[in-house]
């Protein structure tokens, strides 16, 4: 049987390597559309048993989109970007 | 005297960048359009970038010729001094010989506006009326925002709202410099909106404010989209820094044994080093190695190996590691590398052993902040200071071992905005969290019977 993993409390803040500045767990716990960014395992593990934590909160699929989708290169991201903001042009026109 | 800065006259200053994909020993592949699955085209990108920086992305050309009117404005703060380091070199009683290149001398106080200028050039004479971005603390879009007020071209700026609302002074550069700070999420943009929708107190994240961004540049009239880093042109761009340290480091009458920067999305890094790759790929031995945090001890303490995606061993190293009770994938150390917002062109310089990359923990880095703070004068900022840390270790190394090694890095830029982090290492917050090694050792027990990657290679706790 697991234990309930309690994360640190919110003034508990460390630095995000991607923002540059320090924050707390919870925004790491719902950064990507409301799920975990994708470092928040390797950021938190000092701190907590973070993988244990996600494994018990997350479906396996979403574990899977958090931690295991494969990363896309940036440029393609801005291309999906680009075709999505079309798509957003051409629905005001 | 000894001499402590070598500058080099504005007639010194180069007239070419240095684009390494002429030269690379793998060629980069091309991105893929995920519609299509084949290679992305000019065309792909052209409503967000103007087509010189597109011509640049995929150039192949050596040398690219600087426009005199990017040269005028650079010249506001470069050529940057190179500095040798001599009291961090007496104060580790070391024989090596450091030295530092400062790019925390430019208005913003980093490295950006070295890429912001040209950017925001090509874009005026694209005929480009105003420019969209995005940024985290605010480094980027205060580094484009002064590039803006430049050449007087608008700069919107969509920041994270948890650092809009958590780090003003960044905010307040770029409203000094013109340029609109917007939060993000926000009601300006459809994907800002779907997402105030469903949660009005969304913090935000890059991912939004990238969508945001990207979405004003297309469906504006005449409105384009910079981006600060990870892109080849931006690389291309920062390599006046390595050309500059190259003429330098001639005048010092030395050549660097070692190269070190840190390494996020890689351009500060890449500026410097990759005209001293060129050198590399010619024969020349030279470490050049990149540091990035390592917030997980997984990476130094835990088993962990790479591997290949693919047989062909073509695709990003992937890391192993074990702990816990599955394995798990996750872009770590020399992988986490080539994460989504590292530079193409560092990770493949990575694969062909020209670079090679280390993580360092954060309090040796806090550690090395201030030794260099006491020594050298400079307060860094979070990020330099992992190469800071980075070559205090090779400098004992260097005295353990007796040699007169010659390190160069890069001192990417000042900490003035960041003295809370400095706040929290002083009075000890970040020391009272030490790793758990006998919570690492219970978890490497349970996983022990799992196999292993195929490069599997042992950590140091177990």
């Amino acid at each position: 049987m697991n234990n309930a993993v309690n994360p640190p409390e919110e003034d508990f803040q460390i630095r995000c390597p991607r923002l540059g500045h320090k924050i707390s767990f919870s925004y790491c716990s719902k950064e990507n559309n409301g799920l975990p960014c994708y470092k928040a395992l390797d950021c938190w593990y000092t701190y907590f048993p973070v993988y244990e934590f996600f494994r018990q909160k997350l479906t396996e699929e979403d574990w899977k989109k958090a931690f295991e989708s494969k990363m896309q290169p940036k440029v393609e991201s801005i291309v999906e970007l680009i075709e999505r903001a079309k798509k957003v042009k051409a629905e005001k026109l | 005297m000894q001499t402590k800065k070598i500058f080099l006259p504005e007639s010194e200053f180069p007239r070419q960048w240095y684009n390494i994909q002429a030269d690379m020993p793998t060629p980069l592949e091309p991105p893929l359009n995920p519609g299509t699955g084949e290679p992305i085209s000019p065309d792909d990108l052209s409503a967000i970038f103007p087509m010189p920086l597109i011509e640049q992305e995929v150039s192949q050309e050596r040398w690219i010729d600087i426009p005199e009117e990017v040269i005028e404005k650079l010249l506001i703060w470069r050529p940057t001094p190179l500095y040798r380091a001599y009291n961090l070199e007496k104060y580790l009683e070391t024989p090596a010989k450091i030295y530092f290149k400062n790019e925390g001398v430019s208005p913003p106080g980093s490295h950006k506006p070295t890429t912001a200028i040209p950017q925001v050039y090509y874009n005026k004479i694209s005929g480009t009326k105003a420019i969209t971005t995005e940024t985290g603390a605010g480094q980027w879009g205060s580094g484009l925002s002064f590039a803006g007020k430049l050449f007087g071209m608008p700069i919107k700026v969509w920041m994270v709202r948890i650092s809009y609302d958590q780090k003003p002074y960044r905010r307040l550069m770029m409203e000094v410099w013109g340029g609109k700070c917007v939060a993000s999420p926000s009601t300006e943009t459809n994907a800002g909106r779907a997402v105030l929708e469903k949660d009005p107190d969304c913090p935000g994240s890059l991912g939004m404010a990238i969508s945001e961004a990207v979405e004003a540049a297309v469906t504006g009239d005449n409105t384009k989209y910079a981006l600060g880093s990870v892109l080849n042109h931006v690389m291309l761009h920062q390599t006046v820094n390595g050309l500059e340290t190259q003429k330098q480091m001639a005048i010092a009458g030395d050549y660097p044994d070692m190269i070190i920067g840190c390494a996020g999305g890689g351009s500060n890094f890449a500026g410097n080093c990759l005209p001293f790759c060129r050198d590399k790929i010619a024969g020349k031995d030279i470490d050049i190695l990149g540091v990035e945090p390592a917030s997980c001890p997984t990476m130094t303490m835990a088993p962990f190996a790479y591997d290949f995606g693919d047989t062909a061993a073509t695709t990003p190293l992937l890391a192993m590691h074990t702990l816990g009770h599955n394995f798990i994938p996750a872009p770590i150390h020399a992988g986490g590398l080539r994460y989504h917002g590292m530079a193409p062109i560092i990770s493949q310089l990575i694969l062909d052993n020209i670079i090679r990359a280390e993580n360092i923990q954060q309090i040796e880095t806090f550690e090395a902040g201030l030794i260099f703070a006491r020594t050298e004068g400079f307060i860094s900022a979070p990020e330099t200071n992992h190469a800071t840390a980075m070559v205090i270790r090779e400098a004992l190394k260097a005295k353990e071992e007796g040699k007169e090694k010659v390190i160069l890095f890069n001192w990417s830029g000042h900490g003035l905005v960041d003295m809370m982090a400095y706040q929290d290492y002083l009075s000890g917050k970040l020391a009272d969290h030490a790793i758990d090694e006998e919570g690492i050792k219970n978890a490497l027990r349970d996983i022990a019977p799992l196999p292993k990657p195929k490069q599997f290679k042992i950590g140091k706790v177990d």
